[in-house]
């Protein structure tokens, strides 16, 4: 990182004082809070009265509990489909958006804007659109003789039909990064395979996809990362309904520590949270090093 | 030559249809906008917004902005992205120049906790907060809006660290010959090169901020202090059913926002192009 520099240029307090706002936060911020919330899921706790020391007993609630089970498998289907919807579209959206036609950046923004609006209104907007009798979709399924399920009322349907609009939300952002992997592809390659005759097709899957390789994982780790992030989509769309069939570790966390007043026990599920993204950031760093290997 | 021109044309169909599927919520959205509560419960659905270029077309937008405050909202929002946005252009690059051009005791240790935060999920850490700042007296007011964001922002610095390791250290030098100290050398030498990143982030930032919903809903419970995307939530639950309002909400808290993105979408998508490539 820093170069070496032949003489000192600054006094030693002076990195200390650059760094110092962004100390306070890590450690007021982030390191408190995180081994706090670690403490406290072993607690029984209403934010107001003392902490009461529980031991293990929160976790092991957690795990005899029903609905836990049911929140984290559905957790784990949302990332499943969140992640392979996002991966399919984004790299369908940046092979068409690669492609030299006038205007492309306009199109490039407008398949991108989904992606800086608030869940919220997103959430609302789709919840119109997929809305019963008198949603729009329901409105065209009818017309060509379609009579549309209910979408987010219905317990077996509802988690995809989140799962849809977080992955439409965030399709152009997957769209950038794997245009970025398209881009970063050597010209000599592509033309070297079109001297050799391949067809478009074969060019597909035998050089640009394997060429892809670093970039589909990296894709996929901000994909399983990125499909947490949907407590302000529940929020708006669903509040974790119909009977428990969006609830998320996330929007369970809320819920137990916000609303029904069990800080502990809403920390252990926190902590779980924190357990599955920590190894997957684990598992993430020792892959890439595989990855990072030139394909050549 | 006629196949690719096929093979053109076929390209240009789905990115139309990609294109339309993109933004026909938010046509969708603003059309809801200025219809009669008639319209919206009326089968068969007609697509024409009834009140569209007729009297009372504003009649959604009076109410959002009179009987819900909106544009109080709006304001309120604009004024907590602005001054989180603000700080992180401030506080990021500082603790980037340090660790991009200064070697000191303690620091790979400090870059490696800072990047593992990175990956943490708000909610491992928003109960310890929430208690500080109920400890803190801040509940109800915007500080808990802005400082974390202000001071706890590893995503901004670890952008700054790329883009000053980029910059020549000729320059560095050259300043420190000159004489220059190291804080002048940051705000008059290297923070005047990275005008595009301090854009990027600043833009990026106020996003962020913009489209929160869990601090707010956490730490704001006096409506005058709402922000817009927080009203938007307390709208839809108070108008369940009227969807006319409740879209027109929504095109109040999106609007600022796209018209924001339109003049400095070029930032954000270059900003994630590169971040794509590094990996």
């Amino acid at each position: 990182m820093a170069e070496k520099q032949k003489f000192k240029w600054h006094s030693w307090a002076t990195p200390w004082v650059l760094i110092f706002p962004t100390l306070v936060g890590l450690v007021v911020f982030r390191l408190i809070p995180i081994v706090s919330s670690l403490v406290l899921s072993f607690t029984k706790w209403n934010l107001i009265t003392d902490p009461k020391f529980l031991g293990l007993k929160n976790y092991v609630d957690l795990f005899t509990d029903p609905d836990f089970w049911k929140i984290l498998g559905n957790t784990l289907k949302i990332t499943v489909g969140y992640v392979a919807g996002s991966m399919v579209f984004g790299l369908l959206l940046a092979l068409l958006v690669n492609n030299k036609i006038r205007g492309m950046n306009f199109f490039r923004a407008a398949i991108y804007m989904p992606v800086i609006t608030s869940s919220v209104a997103v959430g609302i907007v789709w919840t119109r659109i997929l809305g019963p009798k008198y949603g729009i979709l329901d409105f065209l399924l009818k017309k060509i003789g379609i009579t549309a399920p209910y979408w987010l009322q219905d317990p077996k349907l509802a988690l995809w039909t989140l799962t849809f609009v977080q992955v439409w939300k965030m399709a152009g952002y997957y769209m950038i990064l794997f245009l970025a992997g398209l881009q970063s592809i050597s010209h000599e390659v592509i033309e070297a395979s079109i001297v050799d005759g391949a067809t478009p097709t074969q060019r597909l899957f035998r050089v640009t996809i394997p060429m892809l390789a670093p970039t589909s994982f990296f894709v996929l780790t901000v994909a399983i990362m990125d499909a947490f992030k949907n407590f302000e989509l529940i929020y708006a769309m669903t509040m974790g309904g119909p009977q428990n069939a969006t609830n998320t570790l996330v929007y369970s966390v809320y819920l137990n520590a916000f609303s029904y007043n069990r800080v502990g026990y809403a920390e252990s599920i926190a902590w779980v949270l924190m357990v599955v993204v920590g190894a997957l950031t684990i598992l993430n760093f020792f892959i890439k090093k595989y990855w990072a290997q030139p394909l050549e | 030559m006629v196949e690719r021109r096929v093979s053109k044309v076929i390209v240009i169909f789905f990115i139309i249809l990609a294109v339309a599927v993109s933004i026909f919520p938010f046509i969708w959205m603003l059309a809801n906008s200025f219809m009669s509560e008639d319209q919206i419960f009326a089968l068969p659905l007609k697509f024409w917004p009834d009140k569209l270029f007729k009297k009372g077309m504003w009649d959604n937008y009076v109410e959002a902005f009179s009987n819900f405050s909106f544009g109080r909202y709006t304001w309120n929002s604009f004024f907590v992205s602005f001054l989180a946005a603000l700080g992180q252009i401030i506080v990021c690059p500082m603790a980037a120049f340090a660790f991009a051009k200064m070697r000191f005791h303690g620091r790979r240790a400090i870059y490696t906790l800072l990047l593992m935060t990175l990956m943490i999920p708000v909610q491992v850490i928003i109960i310890p907060e929430y208690y500080l700042m109920m400890k803190l007296g801040w509940l109800n007011s915007y500080l808990p809006l802005i400082i974390p964001s202000f001071l706890a922002g590893a995503f901004g610095t670890f952008m700054f660290i790329s883009v000053f390791e980029a910059i020549p250290s000729v320059l560095l030098d050259a300043a420190v010959i000159d004489g220059a100290s190291a804080y002048k050398i940051l705000w008059r030498v290297y923070f005047p090169q990275a005008t595009a990143s301090v854009a990027t982030l600043f833009i990026i930032a106020f996003m962020n901020n913009w489209n929160d919903l869990l601090r707010p809903l956490l730490y704001v419970i006096k409506p005058s202090l709402f922000t817009v995307t927080m009203g938007l939530t307390r709208f839809q639950n108070q108008y369940t059913t009227k969807w006319g309002l409740v879209l027109t909400g929504s095109v109040i808290s999106v609007l600022p926002l796209i018209i924001v993105y339109i003049f400095c979408q070029r930032y954000i998508i270059e900003n994630q192009m590169s971040s794509g490539v590094k990996g």
